[in-house]
């Protein structure tokens, strides 16, 4: 008899232990596909049996997850109507959707002129959140499935038992077969991650460039995050919603900025010196003291244009840093609470607006994009605003690739101490990462999933002239 | 960003000119405006927050028409001179000091229009208007009301009125408590003991800014004539807002009348003046234009402008809220330009490129781990007390916190990074065995800077999987101090969070930098993981 040597080590490991499924050849560092290839020519020569089962498997889902950890909304309910908090329109926090609606159907309430009333039945099942209880022990139902608090996954379990002819068979006088056109097991090797090869590309490219790298804390006070660049204190962005606020350290001693933070304050107020009239309001020094996640990399821009002194460095000159900003928003497939940001700024007496457009269309160009436009948009501590795209040759579409601008006056005077030009942007790799990966989900970058980790190519643009 | 809805058709209509819808979604971009198809002819228009003149179908045409030259130049409005007057009352100085007004008649309004109206006057509250706090604005149908009015500031009992969506008569303080509106937006009167007010010669209410109308006043198709206040706390935009609605009613056949509103006749559309100079736009822009031509570009998006010989004398429309220094201006010149038209330039700066040691450093423990096997982990700088201590089996520590964390997971910035490995771990218990992970990141440590806290560059490395132990974790850390050639001192120590007579400390030149060993069973099990976990943390900055 003719077998693979991968036959043969099948069979080996089942004539000691009789059977084995899939998944346990993988425990012992098989690979699935190798294993399922061995088995059909074993049974082919009768030598093993393959049997097949069907098994279901639960696992809660994120919902699942919060109830679990929370309890249910309509519990949650129950309660916070018995401690007297009973107005639909101050239960907004809860899912209050599901809440109203699981409630009336079990019929534990009513609810009359936007009030929710117990009813007899909701005070009984007050005593203890079934629900959240069920979900605790594992003992799912149906209807969680429908409910979209546990997923059901349905499996084929594949298990090889060995026959009594594979048993008599000595491995040792078996013919090998070779067949050079088989695949190989791909061995596991060291790797770098895909989005940081992505990152690490952009990095030689601005150096490239000749730009010289800056580097930054993430926790910075207010005033560089938002008030040098020149972003009113009452700014969307500085509401709750967007930044993360510190309370460890929570304010940070400006005096290093000296007189600067006296001409960030007038210039906010009435434009000081910079030909500006101002935002007109009274600005304060304690919330531009709060510290804050960084929510942009051009905090660490603004820093380095505090830090440039005339007498040391000539301009012009250029920088750039590659780094992680912070936003506070709920994580889902789309959204993270941060983002890697790749900012560049040139600072020069005699630059200008197509100088920008030049710096970015080289590197897209490096970063194999062939098409490329800037198209208007608004950040209040740049002027022309402008959004970045590249054309995408795959979608068929424009893809926002991050903002750029020249610095307003009102950024580049309190902090440099006087006039310059400065151009500069804020890009992102995220979505050249995403499709690198064949991702549809951001959280994956951040996941680490050995199997998409081990198959993503080495990323290279896909357009590469002399670039 | 703010988006409104509009309909195609009311748009060509006012623009005086279809354009094809493709072409706007194309070409509406370049203006700053982005346009997208939603069906049939409602368009979703997306724009900044620098122009909300542009928050209505008919402040977008008056801008397109500049914008592909159907009409350009500044756009002029004619007030009729009125007898109606608002008295302002210092009472309210305290409260919601600013109030602007004006009457605008003989308007055909249909239920779309209205829509339109209403619609401008959200988007108004909630982006120049910072959520009804910094703008509110109220629209009344006149007839049923008496000038002239009074804006005065009142007790929250001494006054009651039906309000819009409520049946029934309420006082100020019940329409906080009770009514949606008034729950929605009681925060900006907090800790007021008088609230504002605006009545009319006979003492009916007319509205409780910033809260809620009157019924009485409400705007419906057969109104013609009517009255708008805008009140708040910052004069400049109060009048803005005024201008960029009247404007708009205007646009739509109105005719607006003036009102004198505390002393001052309102509103006022006399344009701010400015120069600009030709040669700082030319050093700016890049752009060779001459004056005629920057003038041309100015007047395409609706400004006035008079070419002299080196500057333009520039008129800025009174609903513009955005020109604040010449570029500004500049910045209009360019989009009228188009950015397409412009030619890339790549200016001589010669500087010789640098980079950072650490990133250098961390490139080399890059090539050297991954020699080894191990594969980069790109993890979360954010995560929880719970998998920095709690899960680790670690005392916690001072680190730094957020104040207002959506959720607990993301609500502290991490101090060390082999939790974050552990997830990894976790997060791949499926796939086989042995495993081995790596990341040189940077962490977040409290100090007594002036901040309070700074970065740090750390490495962690885990290894897990059958049989493995301490020793396989010290033959990756040999490998590394090998291939950086640096010698590492390696001295039993004890941490709860590793096995007993399993863990060290890793010294460099008798300083502390780091540990290493075999995670506790613990550890191991409260990661849900079933293979023994082994690996070391250092501080990649001490290895410089």
């Amino acid at each position: 008899m003719k077998l693979s040597k991968q036959a043969i080590n099948v069979l080996e490991e089942l004539q000691d232990t009789e059977e084995l499924t899939i998944s346990q050849f993988e425990e012992r560092g098989y690979d699935q596909s190798m294993v399922n290839r061995a088995a059909l020519e074993l049974q082919e020569k009768g030598l093993i049996e393959i049997e097949e089962e069907e098994e279901e498997s639960y696992e809660l889902t994120e919902a699942g997850e919060e109830v679990r950890k929370e309890g249910s909304p309509e519990h949650r309910l129950l309660e916070r109507v018995e401690e007297g908090d009973n107005r639909i329109s101050d239960l907004q926090d809860l899912q209050i959707d599901v809440a109203l609606g699981k409630a009336r159907e079990h019929g534990w309430i009513q609810i009359r002129d936007g009030e929710v009333e117990l009813l007899d039945p909701g005070e009984e099942a007050l005593g203890e959140d079934v629900l959240k209880k069920r979900l605790g022990e594992s003992r799912f139902k149906e209807e969680d499935v429908k409910r979209g608090l546990v997923d059901e996954t349905t499996s084929t379990v594949r298990t090889l038992k060995i026959t009594d002819e594979g048993y008599e068979i000595d491995a040792g006088d078996v013919e090998l077969e070779f067949n050079v056109e088989a695949e190989a097991e791909t061995p596991r090797v060291g790797k770098t991650h895909f989005y940081k090869d992505i990152l690490g590309f952009a990095r030689e490219k601005f150096m490239e460039m000749g730009f010289q790298e800056m580097s930054g804390d993430f926790v910075v006070p207010g005033l560089l995050n938002f008030d040098a660049l020149y972003t009113p204190q009452d700014h969307p962005a500085r509401d709750l919603q967007d930044t993360f606020f510190m309370e460890k350290p929570e304010k940070s001693d400006l005096s290093e900025y000296g007189e600067k933070v006296q001409h960030i304050k007038e210039t906010h107020e009435d434009g000081w010196e910079t030909g500006s009239s101002g935002w007109g309001y009274d600005w304060s020094e304690e919330d531009a003291a709060q510290n804050v996640l960084r929510t942009h990399t051009t905090a660490v821009s603004a820093r380095r244009l505090h830090e440039i002194d005339v007498n040391e460095e000539e301009l012009p000159k250029k920088f750039f840093i590659i780094g992680r900003n912070f936003r506070n928003e709920t994580v889902d497939r789309t959204h993270l609470a941060g983002f890697i940001q790749l900012d560049g700024i040139v600072v020069g007496e005699d630059l200008n607006f197509k100088n920008l457009k030049a710096y970015l269309s080289e590197f897209f160009e490096k970063m194999g994009y062939s098409e490329f436009r800037l198209i208007p948009s608004y950040y209040p501590y740049t002027e022309m605003s402008v959004e970045v795209q590249v054309w995408d040759e795959e979608e068929e579409a424009w893809l926002g690739m991050g903002g750029a601008g020249l610095f307003r006056p009102e950024v580049v005077k309190p902090l440099l101490g006087y006039e310059a030009t400065v151009l500069a942007w804020g890009l992102g790799l995220g979505r050249v990462a995403m499709k690198a990966a064949g991702l549809e989900d951001l959280r994956e970058l951040y996941r680490n999933d050995i199997e998409i980790l081990e198959t993503t190519p080495k990323w290279r643009p896909k357009n590469r002239g002399e670039k | 960003m703010a988006n409104i809805e509009i309909d195609k058709r009311e748009f060509d209509e006012l623009l005086g000119k279809s354009i094809d819808e493709e072409k706007m979604i194309e070409q509406g971009s370049m203006l700053g405006a982005h346009w997208h198809s939603i069906d049939g002819d409602v368009c979703e228009v997306e724009t900044y927050p620098n122009r909300p003149d542009l928050l209505s179908v008919e402040g977008l045409a008056r801008a397109y028409q500049g914008f592909f030259g159907i009409e350009t130049g500044k756009k002029e409005y004619e007030a009729d001179k009125g007898d109606e007057k608002v008295e302002v009352d210092d009472s309210v100085d305290e409260v919601r000091p600013h109030i602007a007004g004006a009457i605008v008649r003989d308007l055909e309004l249909s239920k779309k229009k209205i829509n339109g109206l209403i619609q401008l006057q959200e988007k108004l509250h909630e982006t120049m208007g910072r959520r009804r706090d910094k703008l509110a604005i109220g629209l009344h149908d006149l007839e049923e009301l008496e000038p002239p009015f009074t804006y005065r500031a009142v007790e929250p009992e001494a006054v009651s009125f039906k309000p819009l969506e409520y049946d029934k008569e309420m006082q100020l303080g019940e329409i906080l408590d009770e009514h949606e509106k008034g729950r929605k937006y009681s925060w900006i009167l907090e800790d007021e003991e008088r609230y504002p007010i605006i009545e009319d010669s006979e003492r009916k209410v007319l509205s409780f800014p910033p809260i809620i109308n009157n019924q009485l006043t409400e705007v419906h198709s057969g109104t013609s004539d009517i009255f708008i206040d805008v009140t708040g706390k910052h004069e400049e935009t109060v009048k803005k807002a005024l201008n960029i609605l009247v404007t708009a009613l205007a646009d739509r056949g109105g005719q607006i009348e003036s009102l004198e509103v505390g002393g001052e006749t309102m509103p006022d559309h006399s344009p701010e003046k400015e120069e600009l100079d030709v040669e700082y736009f030319r050093e700016v822009s890049g752009l060779d234009l001459s004056a005629k031509e920057v003038a041309e570009r100015l007047e395409k998006m609706r400004f006035g402008a008079d070419a002299k010989k080196r500057k333009v004398e520039v008129e800025v429309p009174a609903y513009r809220t955005d020109i604040m220094h010449d570029y500004d201006l500049i910045e209009d010149v360019v989009i009228a330009h188009r950015y397409d038209n412009i030619e890339p330039e790549m200016p001589k700066v010669d500087q010789l490129a640098s980079q950072k040691d650490i990133e250098d450093l961390a490139d080399r423990v890059r090539d050297i781990l991954t020699g080894k096997g191990a594969l980069e982990a790109n993890t979360y700088y954010l995560s929880s007390k719970e998998k920095l201590f709690e899960k680790m089996d670690r005392e916690p520590e001072e680190i730094a916190e957020m104040s207002n964390a959506l959720t607990e997971d993301y609500a502290v910035v991490r101090n060390w990074l082999s939790p974050s490995l552990f997830q990894a771990l976790h997060d791949n218990r499926h796939h086989s065995y042995p495993q081995e992970f790596f990341e040189a990141e940077d962490v977040v440590e409290l100090d007594d800077s002036a901040v309070g806290a700074s970065n740090r560059t750390k490495l962690a490395y885990l290894i897990s999987g059958t049989g493995i132990d301490y020793t396989d974790a010290r033959k990756a850390l040999q490998v590394l101090e090998r291939d950086l050639g640096v010698e590492l001192e390696v001295r039993e120590a004890e941490r709860d969070f590793m096995k007993d007579g399993r863990c060290a400390e890793i010294l460099l030149g008798g300083e502390k930098i780091g540990f290493i060993g075999q995670y506790s069973d613990k550890v191991v099990t409260n990661w849900d993981l079933d293979e023994p976990v082994a690996g070391f943390e250092v501080y990649l900055d001490e290895l410089e």
